[in-house]
């Protein structure tokens, strides 16, 4: 039977469901299994009909968006009484985002700006407006501020796969296995040059085939996104050999593994989405897994076990797990931040990395998730996963590990002098986050 | 007794808005609001920002546009410390702007406006989305995903994310494109193309099929507003084109937009409406968007697009104010939207390194950047200080421009609607789906 599910947008610019609508043909295979009974972006249905369900009727709500207004928060509460599950969708809702950057100021210098000063009002209408728009709130603040919340989906927008994941989990739905062969069978390092007889961590064994091939193509590993194959391929045992012994894997594998969980499991840990249903969460609660896994044929789920408990041995695993830690440029490099350089200025090479080019990048400080993304366009990472670590100074936070980890020759003072706008380096999506910048809180 | 109708929220929609109506106990119309109810005070917190990261704070403005709105201030900064990109820079954006009018375009055509066609006015709005469209009409929905998903894909490959792009910088692009990927899209063109001119079919036998409404319903006379390249439609640069609603068009440099280009603040909507500032408020209201390009344009960029503009205009006029005429001149610009992106992919130099330049030094000045966004003309003005910091910025936002527009069209069509029952004999057609 279908699922009710609901999508509220707050005081925000529609881009989560752009990037789920970026899922395309995906949405074949997920709609049906919804019963969407408000979207006000794709369907129908009026404020009315959301208010006159009965509390707890739908399933799932996603709350997209910032608190701006008194709309916004009374909207916020109502989706709570009717939705049994809260999604914070996306960064806007989970940390307020750029627009939390507001909170500088008080709302009357905002609503001065705009309704008063600007230089293009060209007659005597100026002032707030006042009939039918529900007034401003004072200062932005995340939504768990004001109701429970009980998964948080952060990114600006979230990525498409961990949206789509995320629903298919909170159904069930994500079948297992999928394909007859594993990955192997179709890679063209199958006969030479296999990453697995180099040591290194590849799951195409246990994988499904059906992909493009384009990880192993392009010198990277198969991180398991088609999900469980029904039967594996014979390098089985090379991954068995690796996976019985973790704790020397290299900082990239242990990306990779990360990466493997969340698209082969499909647990979706590395967008802080976290649920009853986590695998992640359970075993950082009660050191065992609750959720069955179904259906996986046992030299799979050997392998998954395995992989599993070494979670439950590290449970810290995924505090590693920065933007960093998916982006293959070289930490170590031949370059050295020798003073802080504006983004406008020169063009780094794509192979270094960027902070060690001189520029500054939040990636350190920033929760993996996005695959970094704006680093492999040779933009640094602003930080719109949100930050490893709260309610700490981000500007010192960031320049101590900076100082420690990589290749950077300026003092912190320096440092910190040189990056004019600590704002809106440090805390350009997360300020609403911050309580010295919340007002009476 | 005095009614008030209420629509809350409008739906399909980007972005938060309301209608309100009040009939007197006459029957007439006495008041249409179009109720904007949410706004972020972006012209706030960009101050204080560096200048060349307002890019990468402002797509943020809009989740369907966000190219726009990440090219535009970039070009406002440019402006602002004299700053001359390499071509092939000019080239990637001129293919990412297009890429992104084209999936919008769709998404537009077939999510949010389709279903009220291809259903009916009058079906039960529980089933009147895209959703529904997809399941009863499988090979159109298939088709319309995979030219959304063309043109998201093509602005992520270029733009790095296709939501809240990052590529663009002060000076150029941060990278070309691979020609690996380069060679992907390519090899997808000629297809997209195909769909384009299938889409275009479906759209004109609909209009065809509503022509009734098309040719009674909201024809609105007002001012428009479009961006034109010495007379020829252009999205990503050229001079303010002021369209009157007898036809006359004037072209304006952007520096000058203040003096053309004014805001009135209303007191029922947080967007506030621009108008023809020579004309006055309300007189010089206008709209904004894909009609009013195809107002403005004296001819299209591309063959093809031409050659519908011709058709579009041997029916419709040279200048029209058909409301609805609004999603042909949209599927107009689509095709020149595919065109030019088949163009520029086949350009060797948006694969060419050199698209970055090293020359640049923020100074103290302020600087004006212009496109049109999806929904409209898209206007960045940025006031640098003399280590690039921003001490003032103001926008004028592509949906702003068709507010006021809007809101009078509503007003015509609810006086259409409840004083003169001019929709009582209008012929509607059998929806195709039922």
């Amino acid at each position: 039977m279908a699922v009710k599910v609901a999508f509220w947008q707050n005081s925000d610019c529609w881009g989560c469901h752009q990037s789920l609508l970026n899922v395309h043909l995906g949405l074949l295979d997920v709609l049906p299994a919804l019963e969407i009974v408000y979207w006000p972006a794709v369907v129908d249905f009026k404020y009315d009909s959301l208010k006159n369900r009965e509390d707890g009727e739908i399933l799932v709500g996603f709350i997209e968006g910032s608190l701006r207004t008194n709309e916004d928060i009374e909207a916020t509460k109502l989706m709570r009484q009717k939705c049994q599950i809260i999604i914070s969708f996306g960064s806007c809702s989970c940390y307020g985002n750029v627009h939390g950057l507001a909170n500088q100021w008080n709302k009357d210098n905002l609503v001065k700006r705009k309704f008063t000063e600007v230089e293009s009002i060209a007659d005597d209408s100026q002032g707030e407006p006042f009939e039918h728009v529900p007034g401003f709130i004072e200062k932005i603040v995340p939504i768990d501020d004001i109701v429970k919340v009980d998964a948080y989906l952060s990114g600006c927008p979230p990525k498409p796969e961990q949206i789509v994941g995320s629903i298919l989990f909170l159904l069930g739905q994500k079948p297992f296995p999928m394909n007859e062969l594993a990955f192997c069978n179709e890679c063209s390092l199958n006969q030479e040059g296999c990453i697995l007889d180099a040591g290194k961590i590849c799951f195409g064994p246990i994988t499904s085939i059906g992909c493009t091939l384009k990880c192993t193509n392009n010198g990277g590993v198969c991180v398991g996104c088609m999900g469980p194959s029904k039967t594996v391929s014979s390098k089985i045992d090379k991954l068995n050999n690796i996976a019985r012994d973790l704790s020397s894997i290299s900082s990239g594998d242990k990306k990779n593994l990360f990466e493997f969980l969340t698209l082969f499991l499909n647990v979706p840990l590395m967008s802080g989405f976290d649920l009853k249903g986590d695998i992640l969460k359970q075993i950082n609660n009660k050191g065992n897994i609750e959720t069955p896994l179904a259906n996986l044929p046992p030299s799979i789920e050997e392998i998954v076990t395995k992989l599993l408990n070494y979670l439950r041995d590290n449970r810290n695993f995924h505090e590693i797990s920065n933007v960093c830690d998916t982006c293959s440029r070289i930490i170590g490099s031949k370059s050295s931040m020798i003073r802080v350089k504006r983004d406008y200025e020169g063009l780094p090479n794509m192979e270094d990395c960027l902070i060690e080019q001189g520029y500054i990048c939040m990636g350190p400080v920033t929760k993996a998730g996005c695959g970094a993304l704006c680093i492999n366009v040779n933009a640094p990472c602003t930080g719109c996963y949100g930050q490893t670590k709260w309610g700490v100074n981000q500007a010192e936070r960031f320049t101590d590990t900076i100082l420690k980890n990589f290749n950077v020759t300026i003092s912190k003072e320096d440092l910190l002098s040189q990056v004019k706008d600590h704002i809106g380096t440090f805390e350009k999506f997360t300020l609403a986050s911050n309580r010295e910048f919340k007002g009476g809180k | 007794m005095v009614k008030e109708i209420e629509v809350e929220p409008i739906t399909r929609l980007e972005g938060h808005g309301g209608l309100r109506l009040v009939l007197g106990d006459d029957g007439k119309v006495q008041d249409v609001q179009f109720n904007i109810t949410s706004t972020r005070f972006f012209e706030k917190f960009c101050e204080g920002r560096y200048c060349e990261h307002i890019p990468r704070i402002t797509p943020r403005i809009c989740g369907i546009c966000p190219i726009p709105h990440h090219l535009t201030p970039t070009k406002a900064v440019e402006n602002a410390w004299g700053v001359e990109i390499p071509t092939p820079a000019l080239k990637l954006r001129k293919l990412l702007i297009n890429a992104k009018q084209y999936s919008s375009h769709l998404l537009h055509f077939y999510a949010l406006a389709a279903p009220d066609f291809l259903l009916g006015p009058m079906a039960d709005p529980a089933l009147r989305n895209v959703v529904h469209v997809i399941n009863k009409m499988p090979e159109v929905g298939a088709m319309a995903l995979k030219m959304m998903d063309f043109g998201q894909k093509l602005c992520a490959a270029i733009g790095g994310k296709s939501v809240h792009p990052i590529s663009a910088i002060v000076g150029g692009m941060k990278k070309p494109l691979d020609e690996d990927i380069r060679d992907k899209f390519l090899k997808e063109i000629d297809e997209q193309i195909e769909f384009t001119k299938k889409t275009v079919d479906i759209g004109l036998k609909i209009i065809e099929d509503y022509w009734d409404v098309v040719a009674n319903v909201g024809i609105v006379p007002t001012y428009y507003v479009g961006l034109a390249k010495n007379g020829v439609h252009d999205i990503y640069e050229g001079d303010i084109r002021i369209v009157t609603p007898e036809g006359k068009k004037i072209d304006y440099d952007v520096h000058k937009y203040l003096d053309v280009l004014g805001e009135h603040i209303p007191k029922h909507s947080y967007a506030t409406h621009i108008y023809y500032k020579p004309a006055g408020y309300p007189e010089g209201i206008y709209r904004a968007n894909c009609l009013a390009m195809i107002n403005a344009a004296d001819k299209m960029a591309t063959p093809l697009a031409d050659e519908a503009l011709k058709a579009f205009r041997d029916k419709v006029g040279k200048i029209s104010h058909h409301t609805f005429a609004y999603h042909w001149a949209r599927l107009i610009e689509t095709v020149e939207a595919i065109e030019l992106i088949k163009t520029y992919l086949e350009d060797p130099d948006i694969c060419n390194p050199d698209c970055k330049t090293l020359d640049i030094e923020p100074r103290e000045a302020e600087g004006i950047g212009v496109t049109e966004a999806p929904r409209g003309l898209l206007l960045y003005h940025i006031w640098s200080d003399a280590e690039g910091i921003c001490k003032k910025m103001n926008l004028l936002v592509a949906t702003n421009h068709n507010i006021a527009g809007i809101e009078k069209t509503l007003m015509h069509v609810a006086k259409q609607i409840f004083e003169d029952k001019a929709l009582d004999g209008l012929k509607l057609p059998t929806p195709w789906i039922k």
